[in-house]
């Protein structure tokens, strides 16, 4: 296939690492640039059992020793794993011949990479901000975020674009780093829903549901890490609201910071029987609860897109979601799914019941929903926008001085 | 022959030794006709100046303010010695002979650089992990020491400025011997060791000794 143009795209989570939204997304992304015409070259963090480099349709994925040198503290391990990468990164560039266009980097994770690659190289960089330390810590108040943000605003500065998944990033990235508007480019994420539809058969299901379920209860869904931007708390503070009118059983999928002091409250409140906390759960398991769930709940403080929720639309469960970030957004209240009141138990508490008590209105929001997904939030077409992005900067470039 | 030196400290900025062992290896490389570039750090005096020794002295600061240790403040701010070094390069008709990397601080920069653009260095060492640290095995001062190591492993040649350094990088680094060239600075003819070593390293071309 002979290409356009092509991209080094710098993550530090591919698949099978996956820690966050970004592994999926640049997965997705690289595959669909990729089907798209645009040789994609991704360079990433090595994982046990992973190979160091492989093709996968059509994308040459490099794994770096991440894990080599000793480091005292996560932020210290980021910059010291950037210093491999970009060592890494180089060589191949250089083997090259320098026919990389573009270089793309994700969140300030691999920002001091991309960086230096862009000055050494003269190529323009990109970055997508996925997400921001100011919205993940509500503002920067130790050494640590401070430094944290600082390498954000330097990465943005650096950007000859700055990406991000939704309206709302767009909006808070301009207003945190002082960015000019016509930097800025809004290109939403997206989601795989082929995935749900090779599910178990109907009757699997059903035997899968009855492992956490009776089958009077009706299944709530939380999927997302245990910590406190994401509002679980505000959902386990909901939960007695929605049983005294629901019989119903929480299901809690993740990890994080918070468990203990949830499973405390849960402990507190004599619910033990009525929430499940699962942890971590291979995608087969959490694509079943997905299936199985009457209702998905995303109940963020701060959410900069909120992929569970689509996750959710494309497993046809109907979604109750805080009116915040990019959620606001992908739900349009009473048609795609029900929106509510951020941190407020009362408000979330009535949206769980709106949806659980009207069998009539779950099927109209989440028919709703499928279609939207499948028309506005498909890989396919989001790998066409990334691509136009880069031939408008390469545009640009061109006609510079590093040309 | 186009050297760029990198080091952490120079005059005005002295915090050691180095600074000065610098400064002085400059000055005394123009003067031989190596076109000589130094790639520095300063709080806020930065951008490109020619003094009038002939020496080039690019100063960067660190876009980062905010840090928790000097390996976080270190390793953002080898982004900034690879920019200026990539404009020295491009500036040059995309030629430098030799990067001399004075302690471990840019190596990091100097193994990207060797990298994307087939640079060579010399790794100069003024001291070591084992030699300043207390607790050399600490996390902290592990992640030095793996810097260190990078820098020896990548580097066509080292210079040590004494025997004993020598010895404990061997020992500790397992250093081929034959790649560590012993230079003491307290000798007169340094200078002229360190150019024979550069030519050693660039294969004899360049120097005009004339």
């Amino acid at each position: 296939m002979s290409h356009d143009l092509s991209v080094m795209m710098l993550s530090w989570e591919f698949p099978p690492r996956i820690i966050g939204g970004i592994s999926p997304h640049v997965f997705f992304l690289s595959k669909s640039l990729a089907k798209n015409g645009v040789k994609v070259y991704v360079i990433t963090c090595d994982f046990p059992g992973a190979p160091a480099h492989e093709v996968i349709d059509g994308v040459e994925v490099y794994r770096v020793d991440s894990y080599k040198n000793p480091s005292p503290d996560f932020a210290t391990w980021v910059y010291l794993m950037n210093m491999n990468m970009q060592k890494e990164a180089a060589a191949i560039a250089s083997n090259l011949g320098g026919q990389v266009d573009v270089f793309h980097a994700h969140d300030w994770l691999v920002a001091t990479a991309g960086i230096g690659l862009k000055h050494i190289f003269r190529k323009p960089l990109l970055v997508t901000m996925h997400s921001t330390e100011m919205g993940r810590r509500d503002g920067t108040h130790t050494a640590n975020e401070k430094m944290i943000h600082e390498t954000e605003a330097w990465l943005t500065y650096e950007a000859w674009k700055v990406v991000c998944c939704s309206d709302y990033m767009v909006q808070h990235v301009k207003w945190v780093f002082g960015l000019p508007s016509d930097k800025l480019v809004m290109v939403p994420n997206g989601v795989n829903s082929d995935i749900y539809e090779n599910i178990e058969k109907k009757e699997d299901l059903k035997s899968f549901r009855s492992r956490f379920a009776l089958p009077e209860e009706k299944i709530v869904l939380y999927v997302g890490r245990l910590v406190y931007e994401k509002g679980i708390h505000i959902l386990i503070n909901a939960i007695p609201k929605v049983l005294q009118k629901v019989n119903a059983k929480f299901i809690i999928v993740g990890s994080g910071y918070m468990k203990e002091q949830l499973l405390n409250i849960v402990r507190s409140m004599g619910l033990e029987h009525k929430v499940l906390f699962e942890g971590f759960v291979d995608e087969k398991m959490l694509i079943n609860l997905q299936k199985c769930a009457d209702v998905s709940v995303v109940p963020s403080l701060f959410e900069p897109f909120g992929i569970v929720a689509l996750e959710a639309m494309a497993a046809k469960s109907p979604v109750v979601v805080s009116d915040t970030g990019g959620l606001s957004e992908i739900v349009d209240h009473e048609t795609t799914g029900v929106k509510v009141y951020p941190n407020n138990p009362e408000s979330l508490a009535w949206g769980i019941t709106r949806v659980l008590l009207d069998d009539h209105f779950s099927m109209l929001i989440k028919q709703n929903a499928y279609r939207k997904i499948k028309e506005k939030y498909n890989w396919e077409k989001i790998g066409a926008q990334t691509k136009l992005v880069y031939e408008e900067v390469l545009g640009q470039y061109s006609s510079s001085f590093w040309a | 022959m186009r050297a760029v030196i990198f080091s952490w400290e120079y005059p005005p900025r002295i915090v050691g030794r180095l600074a000065e062992y610098v400064s002085t290896l400059a000055k005394q490389l123009a003067q031989n006709k190596v076109e000589t570039y130094v790639v520095t750090y300063h709080d806020f005096m930065t951008g490109e100046i020619k003094e009038p020794s002939g020496v080039t002295t690019f100063r960067v600061t660190n876009p980062v303010r905010t840090h928790i240790g000097v390996l976080t403040w270190v390793l953002t701010l080898n982004e900034e010695v690879e920019r200026a070094t990539a404009n020295i390069y491009y500036k040059t008709n995309q030629h430098i002979d030799l990067i001399d990397v004075c302690d471990w601080h840019f190596i990091p920069a100097a193994v990207t650089l060797k990298n994307a653009l087939n640079i060579p260095f010399i790794y100069s060492v003024e001291s070591i992990e084992d030699q300043r640290s207390p607790n050399p095995n600490s996390s902290f001062n592990m992640a030095i020491k793996s810097i260190e190591w990078l820098g020896f492993f990548e580097a066509r040649g080292v210079n040590a400025k004494s025997e004993s350094i020598r010895t404990e990088i061997i020992k500790i680094y397992k250093v081929p011997p034959e790649k560590i060239k012993m230079i003491d600075p307290n000798n007169p003819s340094w200078v002229k060791e360190k150019i024979e070593h550069y030519k050693a390293i660039v294969g004899g071309h360049g120097i005009d000794e004339s």
